[in-house]
């Protein structure tokens, strides 16, 4: 497939500016402090709300409902500045990048009145609910059932691998409405709007490997939730999630999670005067630059309305290899002692990468999941 | 972009199906001219494309030529295609007559001397294609500095020699010859620049269509050999190898065509040497998985996946290679005053286009 090259007009660059302007103020003031993986492990709604107030979440929604109704080209640069910045964007990342999208083109005007301009205010958020204690790469094999009742469904399952639940308000759960049939486990899923305050609702921590909050087990018992928070169709759930699957997959947060890192690491090459090291590290630049074409080139054609499954599962399983080599070559290249507490930024910034890169390459879709999706759709084509 | 760009590759990937084939390539590289080939191209006007009508050419832009090279990568096409339109791409933009038969040439990395008669002396190794062309581009040094000059290989003494993949890369030398053209003044900094830059990327363009040949061979064998009852693709382990190999291709192929979105913009300098830096990886990726999925048939003579991975192990030595641009990469990030690596790349594009 041939992707589009990259072209940026001269109003894009001039966002891409005032944005990176803006982090570096927010960042002076201190009201946050850069950090690698700062997309999915660093929530802080006070964070959030200044980016609401800012207009840059919903960036490409309609404006009544609370978007800003720019192209996904300037969401792709903002977000990309983001990331750049390892500001905090965690809290809304969720609802900005799939509830809304998600809600624009199966939500009822109901939904999107009630609950876009407020996720574009920055102050409601989202949690996924997909995997399950028993149903994690296998998806379309979980259990969470709802029965009908009167005016709504009654919810009883768990999810697991929550991520941010603990922040979120609400969740779109995959959850089961009509029995498996015995033939096609994608059949009779659909997609609930939870409220997580809702009673019957338990959420408890799955602290990551640092001890700190991330994930989380969400518990359903007996939970009651409208007829008004269907999303889409009923038994069409599989179908509506898969159409966020190419967003998720080759975003720049595939690509750019260390990237803090490797900024860092060439600040410190240039200080040293270490030319032999920069030819290392002109490898990882090399390969940045590459992989920002391809991620770049399936935004634009998914801008258009392309089918780009293939090219997004491929900058996915790449791209977070890419973030999690840079450690790796860091610390070949300079010496290191990684501390997340380290009063050097590098060695924080090493600390960082380090614990949470395991995670680049199962979130989201597993590297071997998404080889299968690669392999399977060049022999078919 | 030409708006030609797209019908004349369908219609020369058509000529390159029709005329090049495994034995055509395994005869060339027995050191056999491939004539019928060489013929097709020319009498369709294909060698001339990217020089401009008025010199003789057939118009075009380094679009075109560089999306040619891919596919002469691709078919492993063994005639002198790249160096004959490369060349003469060069001697117009040096003001030069164009050669209108076949033409080869050599970077001045490797020089000449212009003795005090100007006639021209020395040795040139691993020239492509030198005792099959009839003229060469080099370079020539004289205390004035270095010139480009156009010369007979009538002049010059060969000694073939092969590079991996049996390509001709020939001794050529030259005793107090004549030559054809010399260029009247030494070629400046930022014409060697210029030199550098579109050698590598036209070497990344043919690296580029090796790469995709060795993924799309992959891709086939897979699917029709059998093993335990069922076809090796529906294996994970063999699934992986064929993943691994779209991904390469596609950071190639989509690296490629940002390099040349750079070249038609003049801001290729870091695009050139990244998509060089990558497609060296890609090159040891991709010969490595392919050769793995295709398993002992892969690596006979009658099977033709070598003739793209020795073509690959081959052209990522030739030229300026990964190391050398490694190097100018390392220099540009030491003495380039920026915020930070982030601003610096971003800052880079900044090309605009109309809004």
């Amino acid at each position: 497939m041939k992707l589009p090259a990259v072209h940026f007009t001269q109003r894009q660059h001039e966002f891409r500016f005032e944005v990176r302007q803006f982090l570096k103020e927010k960042c002076a003031e201190g009201k946050f402090h850069t950090k690698c993986d700062s997309w999915l492990s660093g929530s802080n709604p006070d964070f959030s709300k200044l980016v609401g107030e800012k207009g840059w979440i919903g960036l490409t929604w309609p404006k009544k409902y609370g978007g800003a109704e720019r192209s996904s080209l300037d969401r792709y640069i903002l977000t990309e500045e983001f990331l750049a910045a390892g500001a905090p964007v965690a809290a809304h990342w969720i609802a900005d990048r799939q509830t809304g999208p998600l809600l624009l083109r199966f939500g009822t005007e109901e939904q999107r009145q009630f609950f876009l301009p407020k996720i574009a205010a920055g102050t409601c958020y989202f949690a996924i609910g997909l995997s399950e204690p028993n149903s994690g790469s296998d998806l379309a094999s979980v259990t969470t059932k709802a029965e009908k009742v009167e005016g709504g469904w009654i919810v009883n399952g768990a999810k697991t691998w929550t991520s941010n639940a603990h922040d979120a308000h609400y969740m779109i759960t995959l959850v089961r409405t009509d029995p498996f049939d015995g033939v096609k486990k994608h059949n009779g899923l659909s997609q609930l709007i939870i409220d997580l305050h809702a009673e019957g609702v338990t959420i408890s921590p799955i602290n990551y490997m640092t001890g700190q909050p991330h994930f989380n087990d969400v518990y359903f018992e007996n939970v009651f939730v409208p007829d008004e928070m269907v999303v889409g169709e009923l038994g069409n759930g599989w179908k509506q999630g898969l159409a966020e699957l190419a967003f998720e997959r080759s975003g720049p947060e595939r690509i750019l999670s260390t990237l803090p890192l490797l900024v860092e690491l060439i600040e410190e090459l240039k200080k040293q005067n270490n030319v032999i090291a920069l030819e290392e590290a002109a490898k990882l630049v090399a390969q940045l630059w590459s992989l920002r074409n391809l991620s770049i080139g399936v935004a634009r054609v998914l801008e258009e309305g392309g089918e780009v499954a293939i090219p997004a599962a491929l900058v996915k399983s790449i791209g977070t290899k890419f973030e999690q080599s840079i450690p790796e070559i860091t610390r070949l290249l300079v010496d290191t002692y990684p501390r997340l507490e380290a009063k050097q930024k590098l060695d924080r910034l090493m600390a960082e990468s380090l614990l949470h890169s395991p995670g680049f390459t199962i979130r989201g879709g597993t590297s071997e999941i998404l080889y299968g999706i690669v392999a399977k759709g060049v022999v078919a084509g | 972009m030409s708006e030609m760009k797209e019908m004349i590759l369908e219609v020369v990937e058509k000529m390159f199906k029709k005329t090049v084939d495994k034995e055509t390539v395994d005869l060339a590289e027995n050191g056999h001219w491939a004539e019928s080939v060489w013929q097709i191209l020319k009498d369709n006007e294909i060698l001339n494309v990217a020089v401009s009508e008025s010199a003789g050419g057939a118009g075009g832009d380094i679009d075109d030529l560089l999306s040619l090279y891919q596919l002469v990568g691709k078919y492993a096409v063994p005639i002198p295609f790249t160096e004959t339109t490369l060349s003469n791409y060069i001697l117009e933009s040096y003001q030069l007559a164009i050669s209108n038969d076949s033409i080869t040439y050599c970077l001045p990395q490797t020089s000449l001397v212009m003795n005090d008669d100007q006639t021209i002396s020395g040795t040139l190794i691993n020239v492509p294609w030198a005792r099959h062309v009839k003229e060469i581009l080099a370079f020539a040094h004289s205390s004035e500095g270095v010139f480009p000059v156009r010369l007979s290989l009538k002049e010059a003494t060969i000694h073939p020699n092969t590079n991996l993949a049996g390509e001709s890369r020939d001794t050529v030398t030259f005793n107090q010859s004549k030559s054809l053209q010399v260029q009247s003044t030494p070629l400046s900094d930022d014409q060697l620049q210029d030199l550098n830059t579109i050698d590598t990327a036209a070497k990344n363009a043919l690296m580029c269509g090796a790469i995709e040949k060795a993924f799309l061979l992959s891709v086939q064998f897979a699917k029709e050999r059998e093993q335990f009852g069922r076809p090796i693709h529906r294996f994970q382990l063999v699934q992986q190898h064929l993943a691994l190999l779209a991904g390469e291709q596609a950071i190639a192929s989509s690296s490629l065509e940002n390099m040349i979105a750079a070249l038609l913009e003049g801001r290729e300098q870091n695009e050139v040497a990244y998509t060089r830096i990558r497609l060296d990886e890609a090159s040891r990726i991709v010969s490595t998985s392919a050769h793995q999925v295709h398993a002992a048939i892969g690596v006979t003579h009658e099977h033709s996946l070598h003739q793209y991975t020795r073509r690959l192990w081959s052209w990522r030595e030739e030229g300026l290679t990964a190391n050398h641009w490694k190097k100018v990469v390392a220099n540009t990030l030491l003495t380039t005053p920026f915020d930070d690596l982030w601003s610096y790349l971003t800052d880079s594009e900044k090309i605009f286009t109309t809004n």
